[in-house]
C-alpha cells in the first residue's frame, strides 16, 4: 500500500501566499476508488475528524494487512481551507458558498477554480461520501440526503452507511449547484451525510459514520472481504418531504430545549420553550405536531420569528 | 395621497420590535403602477439612498408642493428590505447569514428571511411594472446598467426608459432562480433589474444618474408629468450576452487602475498595473484585449489569480465567452 500526500490544486494570493489544496491518497490494488470530502463550508468541522480516523484505520491497516486495500481511497479533508481558518462557511474574500459554485470552471473566480479541481480529482470515483455538519444553529442526527432523482442508486449504498436516516427529498433547483448533485449528475455516486452541529466535533457520531463507511468500501470492492470491521450499529430509518414536519419559531426570544436530539415523541409533547431575556414570562410553547423522532434539534438558544427549531420524522401513519 | 406602511412587522429575542416598512404614494384605492425595491442586500447603500430621495420628491409632488409635476398613479417604494442588514453594514441577513435575494419565492411559514421573501413578493406584485436595484459588490464597481433575463420585448423597451447607458442581457442562470426578479417572472407582469456602482459606500454620481433614470421611467411609462430636469438624454446601447468580456487576472498582487466607468476603451489601451504586493515591483500591465464601453472596473486592489479586473463591452458580438462573472455578488 502506498500512501502520499499531495496538492491537487494551488492558486496565488495577493501578498506572498498561495492557497494550496492537499489529499491523502491510499494506493491499494486496482479496485474501485473511493473518496471523503469534507470541509466545503469552513464552518463544519465534523467530516475533518472523520477523515483523520479513517486515515488513522488506514494507516494501521497499511501495518497489518497492507494486501486488503483493493482498491485506492482519497481524504479531502477541506476543500474550503480559508473559510476553515477563518470560521466562516463561505469562501473569505469572495463571500460565495463553494456548495453552490459547482460544477465550477478552470477559468472562474476562486471558488469556482477550487470547484472545477474537485470535479477534475473526483472523476471516476466509484463512491465520493460529502461530510457536513449542519451549521451553527442546528445538531443533525447522522444521515445522508439524496435527490429525488438520484434515489435508485444511492439509497442502496446509503443503506450500507450505518446512518439514522435517509432522508429522500424532491429536487431543489438551488442545490443543482452542490459537488453532490455535481458529481451525481456526471454519473460519480456521492452521498451527503449530514450529522453533528457547526464548530463543533462530536466524536460518536464520527465513528458511527466511520464504521459505515468502511462496511460501503468492503461492499464495493474497496476493501478485502476478510477484513475485520466491527458489525453496524444503526438501522436508517426513511424519510422524505411527506413525513418530515418542520418547527418554526412563532416568536423571538432564548429557546430552551426540554426534550434530548434524537429522542421519540409523542404527538402534543413538549419540545422546548421561547422565553423572553427581558421578563420572566414563556413566550412560546413548541410542541411536536405528530408522534416521531426528533431528528433536527436546534443548537444556537437565540430565535428570531421563523428560526427553525427542530425537524420531526412522523414514525406512526 | 402617500403613506407610510409596514410590509412586516418582526420581533427581535433581545431588542425592541422592527419593520420592513413601504412608502405608498400617489392615488390611492387603485392597483400600484408600479413597485420599487432597494436594499434586499444590506451594504448595497446606492439603491436605499436613491429610493428614500424618491420617495421624498415624490411625496412632495403627491402634495402638489411641486406647480407642474403630477404623479398620475400609485407607486410603491421600498427602500431597505434587509433591514438589520443595512444597520450592520452587511450584504445579508446578520442573524442567520442567508441571502434574502436566495430566498424567493418565500414562504410565510417558513424561517425568517423565507418570510420576509413572500411578504415582498406579495406586495410587488399588485403592481404593473417592478424594479429591483442593487450594486455590484464592494469590489467591483458597476457603471448604471439595466440587468435583462429572459425578459418580453415590453421589458426590453421599458429597459431604455430608464436612459441608462447600458442595457445588458445575460442568460438564465440557476444561482439566479430563487431571486426576486426571477420570482416576478414565474409571477408574470414586468420587471427589471438595475444595478449601479458598488457596495459599502455611497457613489454620489452614481446616485444622481439613477434618480435621474426613476424619474425617466415614471415619466415614459405615463405616470409622472410635469417633471424636467436639467441633463440629456443618454445614449442607450443594448448589449446581448456575447457582447459582455470578462477581464480576468491570471496575476496576483495589487491591482491599481485610475480609469473611470462608462468610457469607451480602444483594443490594447492601457487598463491598469498588478504590482507584487511585498516586493513592489511591476508584475504585469492590464490592457483592454477588445474596444468596447467600460462597464465594470476593480476597486479592490488586492487581486487573487483569476480575479475580475474589468468588463467590458462591445458593440459586436464575441465568441464564447464566460458569462459567469456577470454573477458577481451584487444582484
Amino acid at each position: 500500500m502506498n500512501v502520499r500526500q499531495e496538492i491537487f490544486f494551488a492558486l496565488e494570493l495577493p501578498f506572498r501566499e498561495r492557497l494550496a489544496l492537499e489529499r491523502t491518497v491510499f494506493e491499494g490494488g486496482r479496485g474501485p476508488r473511493v473518496a471523503v470530502v469534507s470541509g466545503v463550508h469552513g464552518d463544519e468541522l465534523e467530516g475533518l475528524y472523520v477523515c483523520h480516523r479513517l486515515a488513522a484505520w488506514l494507516e494501521q491497516l497499511a501495518k497489518q494487512r497492507p494486501d486488503a486495500l483493493l482498491g485506492q481511497v482519497e481524504l479531502y479533508p477541506a476543500l474550503n481551507p480559508l473559510g476553515l481558518d477563518t470560521l466562516r462557511r463561505s469562501v473569505p474574500i469572495y463571500d460565495v458558498d463553494l456548495n453552490r459554485s459547482f460544477p465550477g470552471r478552470a477559468d472562474g473566480l476562486l471558488p469556482h477554480r477550487v470547484a472545477d479541481a474537485a470535479m477534475r480529482a473526483l472523476a471516476g470515483a466509484a463512491l465520493v461520501v460529502d461530510i457536513h455538519a449542519s451549521n451553527v444553529y442546528l445538531r443533525e442526527i447522522p444521515q445522508v440526503r439524496i435527490a429525488r432523482a438520484f434515489e435508485g442508486g444511492l439509497v442502496p449504498l446509503a443503506r450500507r452507511m450505518n446512518l439514522d436516516l435517509i432522508w429522500v427529498h424532491e429536487a431543489a433547483t438551488v442545490l443543482e449547484n452542490t459537488i453532490a448533485h455535481s458529481l451525481n449528475a456526471r454519473g460519480v455516486p456521492c452521498l451527503v451525510v449530514e450529522m453533528g452541529v457547526g464548530m463543533r466535533v462530536t466524536p460518536s457520531f464520527a465513528e458511527q459514520v466511520v464504521l459505515g463507511i468502511l462496511h460501503a468500501w468492503r461492499a464495493l470492492g474497496v476493501l478485502a472481504d476478510d477484513v475485520a470491521i466491527d458489525p453496524a450499529t444503526h438501522t436508517p430509518y426513511i424519510a422524505h418531504d411527506g413525513n418530515v414536519h418542520y418547527l418554526n419559531a412563532e416568536v423571538s426570544g432564548v429557546f430552551v430545549p426540554s426534550a434530548a436530539h434524537w429522542m421519540a415523541l409523542g404527538e402534543r409533547q413538549l419540545l422546548g420553550r421561547i422565553v423572553s431575556p427581558l421578563r420572566g414570562d414563556v413566550l412560546a410553547e413548541v410542541r411536536s405536531p405528530v408522534e416521531g423522532v426528533l431528528f433536527t434539534l436546534r443548537e444556537y438558544p437565540l430565535v428570531y420569528e421563523g428560526s427553525l427549531l427542530a425537524r420531526i420524522m412522523e414514525t406512526r401513519r | 395621497m402617500s403613506a407610510e406602511r409596514t410590509l412586516l412587522h418582526m420581533t427581535a429575542p433581545s431588542r425592541e420590535d422592527f419593520d420592513v416598512a413601504y412608502h405608498d404614494i400617489g392615488p390611492q384605492g387603485q392597483a400600484p403602477k408600479l413597485a420599487l425595491v432597494a436594499g434586499l442586500h444590506g451594504n448595497e447603500l446606492n439603491g436605499v439612498f436613491v429610493l428614500a430621495r424618491l420617495a421624498s420628491f415624490l411625496r412632495r409632488v403627491a402634495a402638489g408642493a411641486h406647480d407642474e409635476a403630477q404623479l398620475l398613479a400609485r407607486v410603491l417604494v421600498v427602500p431597505a428590505v434587509n433591514v438589520l442588514g443595512l444597520n450592520t453594514r452587511s450584504r445579508n441577513w446578520p442573524f442567520d447569514g442567508t441571502d434574502v435575494n436566495r430566498m424567493f419565492p418565500g414562504y410565510d411559514a417558513g424561517e425568517t428571511t423565507q418570510r420576509i421573501a413572500a411578504a415582498l413578493l406579495e406586495l410587488t406584485s399588485q403592481a404593473e411594472w417592478r424594479i429591483d436595484i442593487h450594486s455590484s459588490n464592494a469590489d467591483f464597481e458597476e457603471l448604471p446598467q439595466v440587468r435583462l433575463c429572459e425578459s418580453t420585448e415590453e421589458e426590453r423597451r421599458a429597459a431604455r426608459w430608464l436612459g441608462l447607458p447600458a442595457v445588458i442581457e445575460r442568460r438564465a442562470n440557476q444561482t439566479y432562480q430563487t431571486t426576486l426578479a426571477s420570482a416576478w417572472r414565474s409571477r408574470g407582469g414586468r420587471g427589471l433589474v438595475v444595478q449601479a456602482g458598488h457596495a459599502d459606500s455611497l457613489q454620489s454620481h452614481h446616485c444622481e444618474r439613477l434618480f435621474r433614470a426613476l424619474i425617466d421611467f415614471l415619466e415614459r411609462a405615463g405616470l409622472l408629468v410635469g417633471v424636467r430636469l436639467a441633463e440629456p438624454e443618454e445614449d442607450v446601447q443594448l448589449f446581448g450576452p456575447r457582447q459582455s468580456f470578462p477581464l480576468i487576472s491570471e496575476h496576483a498582487g495589487w491591482f491599481v487602475s485610475r480609469l473611470e466607468v462608462g468610457q469607451w476603451l480602444l483594443a490594447g489601451e492601457l487598463i491598469g498595473y498588478v504590482y507584487d504586493g511585498f516586493s513592489g515591483e511591476q508584475r504585469a500591465e492590464v490592457h483592454a484585449p477588445v474596444s468596447g464601453l467600460l462597464a465594470g472596473i476593480r476597486r479592490q486592489p488586492l487581486l487573487c489569480e483569476g480575479d475580475l479586473v474589468a468588463r467590458i463591452l462591445t458593440r459586436h458580438e464575441l465568441g464564447e465567452v464566460a458569462d459567469t462573472y456577470l454573477m458577481g455578488h451584487g444582484q
